[in-house]
């Protein structure tokens, strides 16, 4: 089942309602609390952080102008932060156009990183953050 | 093709094609010529039950998503902790299906 261009779109527009409302919350109701913005179920069954931990702490770090700082947190938080300001406007104006360059956009990325030489390097990187996340201890 | 033939195929790979496909793959593989066979002998299919088992294991990972070939999905899958958990926990009723439609896209691309 390749995605279709509808479900990709109504998809990333839930995902990045959540997304925004999930950094708006932990950014202004839950600051005191560090303990209560973990809602990572890898975390908490094996308590060990898993690739994408500290994300939250990175982009709101980078929200408040610290690069540095967000990517010694976590530098996924930067290519989400990235993905996050980029897509909102290309989906809108796909929405506005009726164009689909999104959609084909996406099908191109996922048979370049389909890729031996492309992805192999990427799990390597992931792997690295992650080793990084255990011992920075997120 | 031979009905036998079919027939063979579609006791041993059913499992692998939702249930409503496999009428029409036997369909199709009947009017198929025969020297695809050896071709469709040889395709490898997802097992949906393994999926469902790393779906469990490694769902929040995007790990599943992956190995179905739904790059996309898995990075978004990584990227945010398994969509904050829920998107993992709707993955595992969602995965067996979606690993049926990749074998279905697999045997067509040959038939």
């Amino acid at each position: 089942m390749t995605i279709s261009s509808k479900q990709l779109y109504l998809l990333l527009g839930v995902l990045l309602i959540v997304g925004y409302s999930w950094i708006l919350y932990s950014g202004t109701i839950m600051q005191s609390s560090d303990s209560a913005l973990e809602v990572c179920i890898f975390k908490k069954v094996t308590s060990l952080p898993c690739p994408s931990c500290g994300a939250t702490r990175s982009v709101s770090s980078i929200l408040k102008g610290d690069f540095i700082q967000g990517i010694i947190t976590n530098p996924l938080g930067l290519v989400i932060s990235v993905i996050m300001l980029i897509t909102p406007a290309w989906l809108i104006g796909d929405l506005l156009t009726g164009k689909k360059t999104l959609h084909q956009f996406y099908l191109r990325a996922e048979k370049v990183l389909n890729k031996k030489k492309v992805f192999i390097p990427l799990i390597v990187l992931i792997l690295c953050n992650w080793v990084w996340n255990i011992y920075k201890n997120l | 093709m031979e009905a036998q033939r079919v027939d063979m195929f579609i006791m041993a790979n059913g499992k692998f094609f939702e249930s409503h496909q496999v009428a029409i793959v036997r369909d199709r593989l009947l009017e198929v010529d025969d020297s695809k066979w050896s071709v469709i002998q040889t395709l490898q299919f997802k097992n949906p039950t393994t999926m469902l088992i790393v779906s469990l294991l490694a769902g929040s990972l995007g790990i599943d998503r992956f190995m179905i070939g739904d790059t996309g999905l898995g990075i978004g899958k990584l990227l945010t902790c398994g969509g904050l958990g829920v998107w993992a926990i709707i993955d595992l009723f969602m995965i067996m299906g979606a690993t049926r439609e990749k074998n279905m896209e697999k045997l067509q691309t040959v038939i």
